[in-house]
Order: C-alpha cells, then structure tokens, then sequence
C-alpha cells in the first residue's frame, strides 16, 4: 500500500500529464496575450469541474475496484461502450502526436535543432520509459521534473501583476470590446477544452485501480484531487498571467510558438528560454505518457485483456504492443510538416466534441449503488457535472462551427 | 419460491471481467440461455470473443470479424463457449475454473513472436 505522498503524486502526475501541457501552454499564452486577465475566470472554471470529475473517477474506482472504461462496459454493454472508445481513440491520436510536437517544440528551444528531427527520438523515449518503467518512477519522476513548472509562478510574481484586476478576472468574465468578442469566446472555449481531457479520468482511475486504493483512501483522493488540479491550475494561471505582463502592453497576437517561448526572458533573463524549453518539454512529455497510457487502458479494459504498467510488457502483451503502435503512428503528422501549434488547437477541439460523451456516464455510475454503494454524489457533485455536461455540449456546439471557419 | 440473490442476467454478467485466479480471460460478451419446454429457461453457456461482441454490434460487424480472423487469424473461431458449471463466483469478476481455452491465444502468440522479441519485454 502506497503513502499519502505518492498517491498525491499521482495527482500531481495526473495534473502536470493533463492539466499543463501543450494545449493549455498554447490557449493561457494567448489567452494572456489578447485579454490581458480577462479570461482567467475559464481556467478557474475548468479547474472546478476537473476537480470534481477526477475526485468521482477515483471514488468509484476506489469503491468499486472498477476502472470508469470497466465500469462503463458493464453499465451500459459493450455497444454503448464501443463508441465513445473509438472516439476517444481518435483524439488521444492527434493529441498524443500534438504533445510529442509540444515535447518536439520544446527540445528546439533549447537546441535549435528543428522539431523534426526530434519526432523519432522523443517518441522511442516515450516508448522506452513505459516499456521499462513502472508506474511509480513515471509517476514520481514527472512530478518531481514538473516542479520545474513553478519557474512561470515565480516569473508571474516577479512582474508586479496588479493583483485587484486579476483577481477580478478570475471570478467572471471582463469583456473585451465588441469587435474582439468572438475571438474572446473561442479562447474561452479553448481553454475549457484544453482544461477538461477526459484520458486523465481513465489514467487516473487505473492508476488508482493499479494502486490499489479502497474506501479508506477516499480522503486522500480528495485532497488529492483538489491539490493536484489546482497545482496544474495555479501554473496555467501563471502563464496567462505572465504572457499578459509581457505580450499584452505591446499588442502581441500570439501566433508562434516561438513567441511564446519569450514569455519568461523579462522576468528570468538567460534563465527565462531555457526553463520555458524545458518546462515545455516536460510537461508535454507528461501528458504523453497520460494519453499513451490511459489510451491502452481503456481499450484492454474494454476488452477485459490484462492490462498494468507495473507488470513486464511480454506478460501483456497486447496491452503493450497497443502503446508501442499508438506512439509510433502518432509521430506521423508530425514526420509530415504538419504544424504542432495547428494540430494542437484542432485536437482540443475534437476534445471539446467527444467531452460530452465521455462524461455523460459519471451521472449514472457515480448515482449507482451497485457501484459506489453509500458513496453516491451528493446534490453539489450532480450539479457540477450536469452543468459541465451541459457546458461541453455548448462548447461542442460552439466549437464545430468555428473549426470550419478556421478558428478564432 | 423467488431465489433471495437475484441475478439479474444482462445488468449483472454481461459485460463483467471474466478471471481464472489473476489471470484476465476477456469480458462476459455474451449469454447463452436455452428454452426448455415446461421447464424455466437455463443459462447454459458464457459465450467470449471478437466475434460475439461484433455480433452486438451488427451481422455485418461479426462478418467482418470472421473475415479478418480466417485472413489473420492465430485460432479457428474467434467465439469461445464457457459451460456454466464451470463458474466459481460472481463478484467484482466471474472467475471461471478451465482447464483449458484459446482466450488468450492471441495473447500468448503476440507475447511469443513480437512482444517477447523486443528488448526489455521480460
């Protein structure tokens, strides 16, 4: 049985693999850039119902032994079950191949060498660590290497922030004018997409499965829930904050990722590039040990194969060879020219689509006795991922069209 | 006389992880009951394999599995019948007692010809 600490740490891997990671890097800088705070309040609303959707997936796999993508077989059959999986798969493809780009991205700011010719090594990297590795090194060295991360909170403290702004900001919208307000709406949207990534629920639900956690760890899945989200949150705060002090007096459209890399020289100097590089390198590399994972998960778990990183990949045979395959077909697009940047804002708007989907069953398990027995959401829990439900089909709606239009 | 456990067939087999000791056989993917006349209906049989959920999904799905499997396959028939008799327990999982099975026949080919030829794998 696992201490206190390293279930946290599970959080926190959980956190720094799917909170701060390519995408939300991307929309918090532009976010920053182009409305100042004024979009701060869509990272605290994410964050709030990312709190309580991860506190649900590790009570019910802690109640019910069951991972959500086991639990959504046996709920509701495998021909309901089938589907969101296969969605799922899609988007973790193209995320996963955006998160080795942002992995990519970031090895060239430190280097200079071109984000191509990364693609195969970051990816026979990844490959490797989960090949060998345990769960508790990934979890444990991602955590540790991830309090990198604390470089942009450090910066955005150093900036002399004007706190009474910010704070506003981060408890309701401060509207732009007019003529911006569609751009404003669509990053809002971003933000809420890049924030909510349903593979941390299947990572972090087997992962507690694998952890073997029971009842008497539901207040440690609390706590962890809440302070592993909101590390991720106060870091993504940091970067918009941070990209508001330097890119927003000048009137910078963040377009590059370039540009973005600048954001921490003001408030760092020499220190600012590199520790954006590898900031970015980790946090990325994180989130694709997440997707790489919690995709293999839950598709030997839909088909009951046996499935765990902790045991020898020839012992699991297809659950590994299902990781391998995925990692190695992701760097595709990547080998191809596409752009990460593009491929990363078109991912987290497939993200946003597929949301609904796969949150709609954490209403039913999480009310279903058979399941959580007299663990049940209370009325607060219902409401909040009702409402996110009810969120992630507007931002799903909201999303399609602007994706054909091109995009904010 | 109603039994006291009810067992609701399809909410509480179907879909389950079905186990030998540690080991994770696949998923309960289908039900085999047989009609008897003048007799309450039997479940007879667990039915596992690509080919029975395909089913779920459509004739054209369980065709196309049939196909691939007679194209790739590593065993005869991807549809495998696990007599009821041989059941231990119902809990989380359906833990099965059998001697022996093809359920992881593909496990055990990949393991032996790609997986286990990777560095590491062991």
């Amino acid at each position: 049985m696992k201490s206190g600490f390293l279930q946290i740490a599970l959080g926190i891997i959980t956190s720094i693999g799917g909170f701060l990671e390519v995408g939300s890097i991307a929309t918090a800088a532009q976010a920053g850039a182009s409305f100042r705070y004024g979009l701060i309040w869509a990272i605290v609303l994410g964050t709030l119902c990312l709190v309580f959707l991860i506190e649900m997936s590790g009570r019910l796999s802690a109640v019910s032994k069951h991972t959500i993508a086991d639990a959504v077989r046996e709920r509701f059959g495998f021909d309901f079950a089938v589907w969101p999986r296969l969605a799922e798969l899609l988007v973790n493809y193209l995320v996963l191949g955006a998160e080795i780009g942002g992995v990519c991205l970031g090895l060239k700011v430190l280097t200079g060498i071109d984000a191509r010719w990364w693609a195969v090594p970051v990816a026979l990297i990844l490959w490797f660590a989960l090949w060998v590795g345990t769960l508790d090194i990934i979890e444990n060295a991602t955590s540790i290497l991830g309090l990198l991360t604390i470089g942009f909170v450090v910066a955005a403290v150093k900036m002399h922030p004007d706190w009474i702004p910010l704070a506003r900001g981060a408890v309701a919208p401060v509207f732009p004018p007019h003529d911006q307000s569609g751009q404003y709406w669509f990053t809002a949207v971003s933000i809420l997409g890049a924030t909510i990534s349903p593979y941390m629920f299947y990572f972090y639900s087997s992962g507690a499965v694998e952890d073997g956690w029971g009842e008497k760890d539901l207040g440690s899945n609390r706590i962890t829930a809440i302070v592993g989200m909101s590390f991720g949150a106060l870091m993504s705060i940091a970067v918009l904050v941070v990209s508001a002090q330097v890119f927003n007096p000048l009137g910078i459209d963040l377009k590059r990722y370039e540009q973005i890399a600048l954001v921490l020289t003001p408030a760092l100097h020499k220190w600012g590039w590199p520790i954006f590089g590898i900031s970015l390198a980790v946090c990325c590399f994180g989130a694709a040990v997440e997707i790489s994972l919690a995709s293999a998960y839950s598709i030997a778990q839909t088909f009951g194969w046996n499935w765990g990183e902790d045991e020898k990949p020839a012992q699991r045979a297809r659950f590994s060879l299902t990781y391998t395959i995925l990692i190695f077909l992701s760097i595709i697009p990547l080998l191809l020219g596409v752009d990460p940047l593009k491929q990363t804002i078109f991912s987290m708007a497939l993200t946003a689509i597929v949301l609904p989907l796969a949150i709609l069953p954490f209403v039913l398990l999480l009310n279903d006795e058979t399941f959580v027995g007299t663990h049940r959401n209370g009325p607060i829990g219902n409401f909040v991922v009702t409402f996110t439900i009810f969120m992630a089909c507007i931002v799903a709606l909201v999303t399609i069209p602007l994706e054909i239009v091109g995009g904010g | 006389m109603p039994p006291t456990h009810a067992t609701r067939l399809v909410a509480d087999i179907l879909d389950k992880q079905l186990v030998k000791g540690e080991e994770k056989l696949g998923k309960v993917d289908g039900l085999v009951v047989v009609l008897r006349e003048g007799k309450p209906p039997r479940v007879a049989y667990i039915e596992c394999g690509t080919a029975v959920v395909a089913r779920r999904l459509g004739r054209w799905c369980e065709r196309f599995v049939l196909a691939l499997n007679r194209r790739f396959g590593v065993r005869d028939k991807p549809r495998f019948r696990i007599p009821w008799s041989k059941v231990k327990g119902i809990d989380i999982n359906v833990e099965v007692e059998l001697d022996e099975h093809p359920l992881l026949a593909w496990e055990e080919w990949l393991s032996k010809h790609v997986v286990g030829r990777i560095p590491f794998a062991k």
